[in-house]
């Protein structure tokens, strides 16, 4: 196509928009309406996985070791754990540093504590961070067969049923967008197909003048593009003005729970956003075309 | 030339409507097609759009076999047939020049004979005051005019006119015959579809008559007859 005929098909699409315009806010209104619920709902989303992603990331491997064993059993060790794989973070806590922790813990309580620096009956041991918080499972049980480790916790069950509770609300969390997606996607093409309707005498005059199917599809791909960008736009907007209001709120008023942070945050949100409304637009043209370009 | 070979089409339903039709039309002919509702005319033209294909047979518009396009071949077929119909098929909210100027914009014409050719052929069905001014300010007659503006501003192989004068009153048919005598005196073969006896009898053109969908009559210099 030549320029200057993608000039006559934005001409084209605009003069359509302004003269139905009723049409076009009733568009632009849908696709926001529909990014409002989906961003939400990706608002949502992204804050469960990032809150279960920070219990996850607290789950450590507690490794206590044998009271007897000597300091250069203790180094080989430590040596070992940090070849691993799956290790990130190695942490020596001699019994002297985990009664002191013990101590803050209880605070004002601690008196019950006294005297136990002189016979400590706690054990000297590691701490160990996985990178990735689900390999804790299949690393914990086997640190328990190293020479000198008496004991291996990593809350054995708990983490467990975390990690299954964790990858049900991201399951259910995915197919709930794509849901969302699918039934915007069919009411943006629902609404351009009126317009579409409203113009098949128009579309069967071009085509008995020779005009190609993409000659007559352009106009209408543009148009749903703009609808879809502006609608996306009005949506992302109000989103991630709200969620900066509510986060400045929630961070001071509900401290325990996490949530992320807006900036960069958001950018990738009303990214999201943008991309999908403008591509349901196009989509949502073209679909509804098919039908009146058979002729 | 259009030839169209031993053409049949058959329906889904079996309605027969159109049965070894044979025809010629050479280049700069002017030819009627007359016969009763459903004698397959309606067919003709469709086929000859491309919007149905034949059953059987085979069609050639200047030299190309159109009877079986792809198609994204079918708008090429079509910018070689100009096409005016009974009810104009005018876009409302375009003025009458863009109208025309539309059918210049499809073959991506540039702009500066754009501005040219429109006049040009706005002057010769003598529309040139109207330009300006919507199809639903103008009068029947002057609504075909401009869409034969816009059939002929490509300069097509031929031009198809489906019952032309169907919609319009006898004086205000004659003219719109005036200008497809022009257009078919530049060179351009006309094909005609048409119930308007008067006029057939008149002119006294190529007639091809169809009854339940074959050829019963082709008759140089001929009349309407008692079809119908």
């Amino acid at each position: 196509m030549k320029i200057r005929t993608w000039g006559f098909f934005s001409g084209q699409a605009f003069s359509s928009m302004r003269r139905n315009s009723w049409m076009t806010i009733a568009s632009i209104g849908t696709v926001a309406v529909t990014m409002i619920v989906l961003g939400v709902f990706l608002l949502l989303a992204a804050n469960l996985t990032h809150w279960a992603g920070s219990i996850e990331s607290q789950v450590e491997i507690s490794i206590y070791l044998q009271d007897e064993i000597t300091r250069e059993q203790v180094d080989e060790l430590a040596q070992k754990f940090t070849q691993l794989e799956q290790v990130a973070v190695v942490k020596y806590v001699s019994k002297e540093e985990a009664l002191l922790k013990m101590r803050d813990w209880y605070g004002e309580n601690a008196d019950f504590l006294a005297g136990l620096e002189l016979d400590n009956p706690l054990r000297n041991g590691f701490k160990l961070t996985t990178h990735r918080p689900d390999q804790v499972l299949d690393l914990a049980p086997t640190l328990r067969t190293y020479d000198g480790v008496a004991e291996v916790q990593y809350g054995q069950g708990m983490v467990e049923q975390l990690f299954a509770v964790t990858g049900v609300l991201r399951v259910v969390a995915l197919a709930l967008m794509i849901g969302l997606a699918a039934a915007a996607t069919f009411i943006i093409a629902n609404t351009i197909r009126i317009t579409v309707f409203a113009r098949r005498r128009e579309i069967n005059i071009m085509k008995y003048v020779g005009a190609t199917d993409w000659f007559i599809r352009w106009p209408f791909v543009i148009e749903g593009m703009t609808l879809g960008l502006i609608g996306s736009l009005v949506a992302a907007g109000l989103i991630a003005w709200s969620y900066q209001a509510s986060f400045a709120k929630l961070v001071i008023s509900v401290p325990v729970i996490p949530l992320v942070n807006p900036w960069p945050f958001l950018l990738g949100i009303v990214g999201w956003l943008v991309l999908i409304g403008t591509t349901l637009g196009v989509v949502g043209s073209t679909v509804s075309l098919r039908r009146f370009l058979r002729v | 030339m259009l030839e169209l070979y031993a053409i049949s089409k058959i329906y889904g339903n079996g309605v027969v409507a159109l049965r070894d039709v044979d025809l010629k039309v050479e280049k700069g002919e002017f030819v009627f097609i007359v016969g009763p509702s459903g004698a397959g005319k309606t067919t003709l033209t469709r086929l000859l759009l491309a919007e149905e294909k034949p059953t059987k047979g085979q069609i050639i518009v200047n030299k190309k076999v159109v009877n079986n396009l792809r198609r994204n071949e079918i708008p090429y077929l079509r910018r070689q047939i100009g096409t005016v119909f009974q009810d104009f098929r005018l876009m409302n909210n375009w003025t009458v020049e863009e109208n025309v100027a539309f059918a210049m914009k499809v073959i991506e014409a540039s702009r500066r004979s754009i501005r040219k050719r429109v006049p040009e052929v706005l002057d010769m069905v003598g529309l040139s005051s109207k330009a300006k001014h919507l199809p639903t300010q103008l009068s029947g007659g002057e609504q075909q005019r401009a869409a034969l503006a816009r059939a002929i501003v490509n300069q097509p192989y031929v031009l198809l006119a489906d019952e032309p004068t169907g919609n319009l009153d006898p004086e205000t048919a004659w003219g719109i015959m005036n200008i497809l005598q022009d257009i078919n005196a530049q060179g351009t073969t006309v094909l005609m579809v048409t119930h308007a006896k008067n006029i057939v009898d008149a002119m006294r053109k190529r007639v091809v008559a169809l009854e339940a969908g074959r050829i019963v009559r082709d008759e140089y210099r001929g009349a309407y007859g008692n079809e119908d």
